[in-house]
């Protein structure tokens, strides 16, 4: 990494004298720290403040009018006798174990389909990128339409093929792949992700495997997947973060229903602070979603991380 | 005698110093008059949610306000919807920040009084010589919403507004039906109802409901949307003699009647078929008002406040409004925003003078004309009254009926119980939901009410 070393750290000029005084590798820290200064007084702000009021509030009964009150470990005991909770964590594990294997596989299947050179290849790339740029609320909404049982466009598709209308979203079991397929629909980000991932890998990999007689199948597997790995494992983490935090649709198109069965672990956090006003309950809640979070992201880099091959270790 | 000729130089000087105090001298007169009423003008906030016309109207009830009361400044803080601005009222309340005066939502009035956060004006309100007359009100309903164990107000309600049908006149006449009116004897009863919806459901083929191969998933024409929401279900709860809320502030929706009446309005679906899956139009675009309008829907039954957007004026086909049907009696809920001081104002007095203003004809009246609320007070539905409000073009011609013959008498005012909003969410809801996706009343509705009451009977001891 010869080229930082060469890197001019300040302008002698333009900063104090203390400063100038300093040894150079302390000015070169100071610098540094003031450059990632953004992300730690964020982290400090609006990560660290909140989450040391979400502990203390956890021991508290707080609705937000009358003071804080200490309950001990109540919300605590709550947690693990509550059928919403039950209900709401159903629902979230349904809905990422769904959308985002699917995600991921839809995505690389459109990557792989619009990473080709032709004339007008990039209007294709433009309309499978579109929807992800629509705004969540509208996309809510337009999907809302998209499936109501009498009016709804879906239904009328499977009626002329000769279907009976589906309830999607008064259905208990439909609700959920209902909204599956609506978050497909915004997969155009992760498939861009992996647009630029196939395209960085270098052709003569494939033309080498085609000398010695691969065929798509083998390259895809021998040379795609592994050099591709490092992008799926960030779309697969990145998928699972995004996925448990599912809200919007859950808010604006059902509203936890039907007999709550899309009340995502966030909507009913939501709901529990300030609904049901209690604050305290809902620190409780947004522990549980930190905690499977972090626990899901240790056993991914555990047993995915090991398997996912780096071109240049140590770059 | 000596004479001084004045120079040019002198001449502008002095002209120029002339204007300047000219000039000043206005500036002193002006700030002579507006100086006492600077210094004694009191500033209060006024917080609270709602559309264009609502916001129309707040601002021109605060225009007129300040004319009567130019020592009294109110500012208006407007959010438009009413979820969002209650959540945003507990903030500030946790931050110390809470407006003066505010709509207070009434499924949050009981948690709010409960909690100490709305003043308690019942003193003010013996002694104001208006308010305080006989039959200001309609009453008893308003007393019942507003008025504590104690007779303890703490708060105004800002107008009614109740649940009647709409209807598609065309639809009617094509099937020669006469629709509902709202005199005694223009009620449906429930079976009448039934059979009259069944003869305004069409399928594709032209087919009603006890025609021979009726395709009841491929309905063109319903007769009636009965919303599930409580308010629409509360009407049909106590018209079959059940209760929404007991004395006792719990829900009492399990009883016998209030589950028959409920498993009624999702016979309507399924059994029937002359409605259609209710959530299927809910959380749309289209209300079921307006699928009235497009002939979707002969019959819905929907709340007053629609009326300020599908008067007959907007409406491409005849529109007109009746009573519901009834099971065992006439019944409709009678509810609406209340008009609060929030107890930690520095202003009461100035705030009470808002608040009275909020009850006055002048601020109601220019939302009743637009059908958008119906009468609170008692000489509104007069004779004179009612010629103050009643608009042609917006109210159907019956709707003088509706107000000084209906609801007095069938209209209930319930008080919704501290603790509801979490019952309702957590329990009541998603019972709603899952009978109007077929499952039996009876099934889900005992376990949900134990429940919700549970929640109900917690913060109620807290």
């Amino acid at each position: 990494m010869t080229t930082h070393s060469n890197l001019k750290v300040s302008d002698s000029s333009l900063t104090p004298r203390w400063f100038n005084s300093l040894s150079t590798s302390k000015r070169r820290n100071i610098t540094g720290y003031l450059f990632i200064m953004p992300f730690i007084l964020g982290f400090l702000f609006w990560f660290l403040a909140p989450a040391s009021v979400a502990v203390y509030l956890t021991f508290q009964k707080y609705n937000l009018i009358s003071a804080p009150q200490f309950i001990g470990l109540k919300n605590i005991e709550r947690l693990f006798n509550d059928p919403l909770l039950l209900l709401s964590l159903k629902a979230t594990f349904l809905y990422t174990l769904l959308s985002v294997p699917l995600g991921l596989l839809l995505s690389f299947f459109l990557a792989s389909l619009i990473n080709r050179q032709f004339r007008g290849i990039a209007i294709f790339r433009t309309i499978y990128y579109l929807p992800s740029i629509v705004p969540a609320v509208a996309n809510a909404l337009l999907w809302a339409w998209m499936f109501n049982t009498e009016f709804g466009l879906i239904n009328v598709f499977i009626r002329a093929l000769g279907g009976s209308k589906v309830a999607w979203l008064q259905s208990t079991s439909w609700a959920i792949p209902a909204f599956v397929i609506l978050s497909l629909w915004g997969t155009g980000s992760s498939m861009i992700i992996f647009l630029a991932g196939l395209q960085g890998i270098p052709d003569i990999y494939y033309e080498a495997a085609e000398i010695d007689g691969a065929g798509r199948w083998a390259k895809l597997r021998h040379i795609t997947l592994p050099l591709m790995s490092p992008i799926i494992f960030f779309n697969l983490l990145l998928g699972f973060i995004n996925t448990f935090q599912v809200f919007t649709i859950g808010y604006l198109v059902t509203n936890g229903g039907p007999e709550n069965s899309t009340l995502f672990l966030v909507l009913y956090i939501y709901r529990t602070a300030f609904q049901n006003q209690n604050m305290g309950y809902a620190a409780a809640l947004s522990w549980v979603l930190f905690f499977i979070l972090m626990i899901l992201s240790f056993i991914t880099f555990k047993y995915l991380g090991s398997r996912v091959y780096y071109e240049n270790p140590g770059d | 005698m000596a004479t001084k000729k004045l120079s040019r130089r002198d001449f502008l000087r002095l002209s120029g110093a002339s204007a300047a105090l000219m000039a000043s001298g206005l500036n002193i007169q002006s700030m002579l008059q507006a100086a006492p009423a600077n210094q004694d003008v009191t500033k209060i906030v006024f917080g609270g949610w709602g559309a264009t016309a609502e916001d129309n109207g707040v601002q021109a009830a605060i225009k007129q306000f300040m004319i009567e009361n130019p020592n009294i400044a109110v500012e208006w803080q407007l959010t438009p919807a009413a979820g969002d601005y209650m959540q945003q009222l507990l903030t500030n309340f946790a931050a110390g920040t809470a407006p003066d005066t505010s709509f207070i939502d009434a499924s949050r009035y009981e948690t709010l009084r409960a909690s100490g956060q709305l003043m308690d004006i019942t003193d003010r309100l013996k002694a104001d010589p208006q308010l305080s007359q006989k039959g200001y009100f309609f009453e008893p309903q308003e007393a019942d919403r507003c008025a504590d164990a104690n007779g303890h107000w703490h708060g105004i309600g800002s107008t009614w507004v109740a649940h009647h049908t709409y209807f598609n006149q065309d639809l009617f006449d094509k099937a020669g039906i006469k629709p509902p009116g709202f005199q005694d004897d223009e009620i449906w009863d429930w079976d009448t109802f039934i059979a009259n919806a069944k003869q305004l459901t069409v399928d594709a083929n032209g087919k009603h409901p006890d025609d021979a191969g009726f395709d009841a998933d491929n309905i063109q024409q319903w007769a009636v949307n009965w919303e599930m929401w409580w308010m629409p279900i509360a009407a049909a709860i106590y018209s079959n003699g059940g209760e929404y809320v007991n004395k006792d502030g719990l829900l009492a929706i399990d009883s016998p009647e209030a589950m028959e009446a409920m498993q009624r309005l999702v016979d309507l679906i399924y059994v029937h078929h002359v409605a259609p899956r209710t959530a299927s139009m809910s959380d749309l675009g289209m209300t079921s008002t307006q699928m009235v309008d497009n002939g979707r829907l002969a019959m819905a039954v929907d709340g007053s406040w629609a009326l300020s957007w599908l008067n007959p004026a907007a409406m491409k086909v005849p529109m007109g409004t009746g009573a519901i049907p009834k099971m065992k009696k006439p019944a409709t809920v009678m509810q609406a925003h209340f008009h609060s001081i929030i107890s930690s104002t520095q202003h009461p007095e100035e705030a009470w003078q808002w608040l009275k203003f909020l009850a006055s004809p002048f601020y109601t009246l220019s939302f009743m004309k637009i059908g958008l609320w119906l009468p609170s007070q008692s000489a509104q539905v007069t004779p004179d009254g009612l010629k103050e409000w009643i608009t042609e073009g917006i109210h159907p011609d019956n709707y003088v009926d509706f107000v000084t013959e209906y609801l007095p008498k069938y209209g209930v005012a319930l008080r919704i119980p501290n603790g509801y909003i979490e019952a309702e969410t957590s329990f009541i809801t998603p019972a709603f939901q899952a009978m109007s996706a077929g499952t039996p009343v009876a099934d889900v509705m005992p376990e949900a009410v134990k429940q919700a009451n549970e929640i109900i009977k917690a913060a109620q001891a807290s």
